[in-house]
């Protein structure tokens, strides 16, 4: 039996995997490629955030942010900490990369336009986090990402529960209500992005074989869908999803994936998509990936130039 | 936990229905309540919060209000908070204590 074909059965198994001695190659590269996008996303989910920060209700809400922000960082550096322990140079990782090479979801190449879609943002895309931490944190096969995710998990559920109390609140605002709509109205099926490619066009996946995660995308999605939905329902909020009795599963009332417009920040409901073009899509990169991931480079390249002009 | 009148008890026991926004643990067990009394159809809490810098006293305070505002006889919710005395680990319940041993969170 050939080693990669053992190691598979073994991680299927319950073996958990400790260190580089443990792996083979395709396994690390595996793992990296998912602690970078982990890392990538917690850590660029930020400047989102930073651009409605200040329009905060209260003091209280807005130190509620910041907390969430700090989390963020934090999560962020556990998996590059991670990664530094697989060998990865995370300075050059940070520092160095382009922005088009980030691997942050797309939704979070947008600049948010209140505090409502903050309280989204975090009702959303914090649960969709959730998701796939929660099934990392219950099924993956590498130890030191799985005792590290303890604490994570706590806090996502802190962020989205933050999320729920802000939408909550704001449903019963006549004018605020309309707010929730809209921003709910774009970041819905963002939400439902951050799954990947449908199940029936992947052929394999390195990530379940090896158990880097469990559950695949289209078992995630309907994971996310069975909580968003009925909290979105019981606040008043339409969605473009129901539980459908006959299959036993959500359903969409809108083609998935589907055309979107960047500049109004827009799904084209009306111009279903392939999954090949919204990866095009994504490589393409959203409005403020650029701006967004030069801020996070900003100190580190000033402070290496101001350490230039010293010597 | 404060001395528990029999008038309202119940209200404790609601209150255990509300929890911390990041570990789920009731705000009861989590030894933030120390008192709760009642005047008519208006509820005193007396409670306190884990640090003076706590991110999410609002928070607490509103899913306080709302889950209290569900009983019936009750028609105003009045939360006095206090940092005298202060929280301290001593104040979880054994049941929140147990808890955040499952989460790996230290409480000595």
């Amino acid at each position: 039996m050939d080693p990669s074909t053992i190691l598979k059965e073994k991680v299927q198994n319950g073996f958990i995997v400790e260190g580089l001695e443990d792996m083979n190659e395709e396994y690390l590269q595996a793992l990296k490629q998912t602690l970078i996008i982990v890392g990538d996303t917690e850590l660029l989910s930020i400047p989102p955030l930073l651009t409605v920060y200040d329009q905060a209700p209260t003091l209280n809400n807005k130190i509620t942010a910041l907390a969430i922000m700090q989390d963020e960082i934090g999560h962020a550096h556990i998996a590059y900490r991670l990664l530094k322990d697989l060998g990865q140079n995370i300075d050059d990782l940070l520092y160095k990369r382009e922005p088009h090479r980030w691997k942050n979801p797309y939704a979070f190449d947008f600049e948010l336009s209140n505090w409502i879609e903050l309280g989204v943002f975090n009702a959303f895309f914090d649960r969709a986090g959730y998701t796939l931490l929660g099934d990392a944190f219950e099924y993956t096969s590498y130890g030191p990402w799985k005792r590290a995710l303890v604490k994570v998990d706590k806090e996502e559920l802190f962020h989205l529960r933050n999320g729920e109390v802000i939408m909550r609140t704001a449903m019963q605002d006549p004018e605020l209500r309309e707010e929730v709509q809209k921003a709910v109205d774009w970041m819905f099926l963002m939400a439902l992005e951050f799954f990947g490619v449908e199940d029936r066009l992947k052929s394999r996946s390195a990530q379940l074989e090896y158990r880097l995660k469990g559950r695949t995308n289209d078992e995630l999605r309907q994971k996310w869908l069975s909580t968003a939905v009925p909290f979105c329902e019981s606040i008043g909020v339409k969605v473009p999803a129901h539980y459908d009795e006959q299959q036993q599963k959500y359903v969409l009332d809108v083609p998935f994936p589907c055309k979107f417009d960047p500049v109004n920040k827009k799904w084209l409901v009306d111009q279903p998509d392939t999954w090949d073009n919204v990866i095009k899509r994504f490589k393409q990169r959203g409005p403020h990936n650029k701006q967004f991931v030069e801020r996070i480079q900003k100190g580190a390249k000033e402070l290496e130039q101001l350490r230039k002009d010293a010597v | 936990m404060g001395k528990i009148g029999s008038d309202t008890k119940k209200y404790w026991e609601a209150l255990k229905e509300v929890m911390d926004p990041e570990f789920p643990i009731s705000v009861v067990d989590m030894g933030l309540i120390y008192d709760i009394e009642k005047n008519g159809d208006e509820l005193h809490i007396t409670m306190t919060y884990t640090a003076v810098s706590c991110a999410c006293m609002e928070w607490i305070e509103q899913d306080i209000r709302h889950r209290l505002l569900q009983e019936n006889e009750v028609q105003a919710v009045q939360i006095n908070v206090v940092w005298d005395p202060p929280w301290t680990v001593d104040r979880l319940s054994p049941e929140g204590r147990e808890k955040l041993k499952y989460w790996g969170v230290s409480s000595k």
